[in-house]
């Protein structure tokens, strides 16, 4: 597997000292900061609330926006990886040196991950900030992190799949965000549809529900099955798609 | 060093590549000629292994290139014909990633990047951001690309175009140098290239393998099939002989006054020689005295014009000499 270390610290560069990830980081923690501010503020003015769901609790299971802020973050973190090599014509370098599809596909996605992690850590201080006003419990704000970076995951791994068939990053975009939007209204369908394999379906895919149970601590494996599936399942076919240009 | 057999390149709409076949020697210097579309990207995309091909086998250093795509890789410096490059990393930054990505030890990277630019006169700009760097800069930075391993196979998809005069001038020098160690294969349309850095040619058109060897090989394939014959020919018998003969065609007639005439006959046999001992006896049985016969030494763009139209249908039926080779040697210069 030789090939993953360079590639990912070439994509990191890239992503740095170009003005995307710091646009988007940006963006990121304003959005992030708002939606933490409203919680805080809502439990400060209403104590009542906070009896079931302290702060944290609500910041990462009961706000609509952090996901919300996802769905775009993540599509704009990707959309690049494989259209900007293969309208720019690199990839032609890049994949006549001595590495597999399997090493460039790994590399490219480890470094979008990598800076999605980045740019969640500052979030860390938020729940630092609350260490005056109660107890903090660390175990549950690591679940919650497992929780947002789960659900990263996936959507990175779909967009990385995106950006591979196509030469347009806007496309890669748009595609993105129309499938992972698809997922995130089929999660809504579970205050929606009656009993049925249509209903387990989206409890499934439930993206609040993951995060409710994760910020409360609870650790589902079929959660994490289903946030590992997503990340496998795309980068495999994404694999193939790389390999298949060779035919192209 | 590459063994090329019956390489079939079909991209669905059009057939690149039909069946060709050549070899490259260790050590060797080759030029791969041929006219744009000629299938000379393909070829060395499928050679540097970012195409597959639709038939055929390919070994590079002995590694097959479908079964060990890895070794075979390892062994290539691959400069692409756009020479694409990442905009926003620093000439220094590129070159060790891509010293990285070729698997040049962590300890050794440092000098191999610093030979490279070195190598190919890139080391003042080692700093500037590949993205504000000129089109000569561009290509030398690419070059250095190829180089930075050390590989023992240089693939060179047109590394001069695009260049000014002067900065053809040194990307063929270097390359004449690199031939020392390495092997090159390169690509080119451009004839008086190959003449200056190469040992020997590959000349292909419409994906197939036309003529083949030493520029002068090739140059020999064409010699001779010219002639030129001046004629004591009073009586003008010899128009009506050397049309009558099968494998010669009368190509121009000059008149040069008190019955002697010059003629200039292709001949198409090959090899042409008892077709014009043929035709000299017979114009002689005819009593057209001969007094002077000379092949017409075939300049470097006739040969290239010549074989890289000689398979096309269309055009097989034209003539070969005449204006258009002249155009043809505007260009190259050489000749």
């Amino acid at each position: 597997m030789t090939g993953i270390l360079p590639i990912l610290r070439r994509e990191l560069t890239s992503l740095w000292v170009t003005p995307l990830a710091w646009v988007l980081t940006t963006v990121f923690l304003v959005l992030q900061g708002a939606s933490y501010y409203l919680v805080v503020r809502h439990l400060s003015t209403s104590p009542e609330l906070g009896v079931d769901a302290g702060p944290v609790q609500a910041y990462f299971g009961q706000s609509v926006f952090l996901l919300l802020s996802l769905l775009l973050l993540c599509p704009a973190l990707s959309m690049r990886v494989f259209a900007e090599e293969r309208r720019s014509g690199t990839i032609e370098a890049l994949l006549t040196a001595p590495v597999t599809p399997l090493a460039v596909v790994l590399g490219k996605y480890l470094a979008v991950l990598a800076t999605y992690v980045l740019m969640w850590s500052p979030t860390v201080l938020y729940v630092v900030i609350l260490r005056d006003t109660g107890v903090i419990d660390w175990p549950v704000v690591g679940t919650s992190y497992l929780g947002v970076i789960g659900i990263g995951a996936g959507y990175l791994a779909l967009g990385v799949l995106m950006s591979s068939l196509t030469r347009s990053q806007l496309v890669a975009f748009l595609l993105t965000v129309g499938i992972e939007f698809g997922l995130f209204i089929l999660g809504i369908g579970e205050y929606v549809f009656e009993p049925g394999s249509l209903l387990d379906a989206s409890m499934h895919v439930s993206v609040f529900t993951q995060m409710d149970e994760l910020s409360k601590g609870v650790v589902d494996l079929r959660r994490l099955v289903f946030d590992g599936s997503l990340v496998a399942l795309p980068l495999f076919v994404t694999v193939r798609v790389v390999e298949s240009w060779r035919w192209g | 060093m590459i063994e090329v057999e019956g390489l079939v390149k079909d991209y669905g709409t059009v057939v690149a590549l039909h069946g060709l076949s050549f070899r490259v020697g260790a050590g060797e210097v080759v030029g791969f000629l041929g006219p744009n579309g000629a299938g000379k990207t393909t070829t060395l995309r499928i050679l540097a292994g970012f195409l597959g091909p639709t038939a055929g086998r390919v070994r590079v250093g002995g590694h097959d290139l479908e079964r060990a795509p890895l070794a075979a890789r390892r062994l290539v410096g691959y400069m692409p014909e756009a020479c694409p490059l990442y905009p926003e990393l620093r000439v220094r930054e590129h070159l060790a990633f891509r010293a990285a990505l070729k698997r040049v030890p962590r300890r050794e990277r440092r000098r191999a990047v610093a030979r490279a630019m070195e190598l190919s006169a890139v080391t003042e700009v080692a700093d500037t951001l590949v993205g504000h760097l000129s089109r000569g800069y561009r290509q030398r930075v690419g070059l250095a690309d190829a180089l930075v391993a050390s590989p023992p196979l240089l693939i060179l998809d047109e590394p001069t175009a695009g260049l000014d005069p002067n900065q053809i001038r040194e990307v063929r020098r270097l390359v004449r140098e690199l031939g020392r160690e390495h092997t090159v294969l390169l690509s080119t349309h451009v004839l008086s290239e190959v003449e200056a850095t190469c040992d020997r040619a590959l000349v292909i058109a419409r994906g197939r393998l036309v003529g083949e060897g030493t520029i002068e090989q090739l140059r020999e394939q064409r010699r001779g099939q010219r002639v030129r014959l001046v004629l004591g020919d009073p009586a003008g018998a010899s128009e009506a002989l050397i049309a009558a003969a099968s494998e010669a065609r009368l190509l121009e007639r000059a008149d040069l006054g008190e019955g002697v005439v010059r003629v200039d006959v292709r001949i198409t046999a090959v090899p042409a020689a008892a077709t014009i001992e043929a035709l000299v006896a017979r114009l002689v049985a005819a009593g057209v005295g001969v007094r002077e016969l000379s092949p017409v030494r075939a300049s470097l763009e006739e040969v290239f014009a010549a074989l890289t139209r000689a398979g096309d249908p269309a055009e097989a039926a034209a003539p070969l000499d005449g204006p258009a080779v002249e155009a043809a040697g505007a260009d190259g210069g050489a000749g």
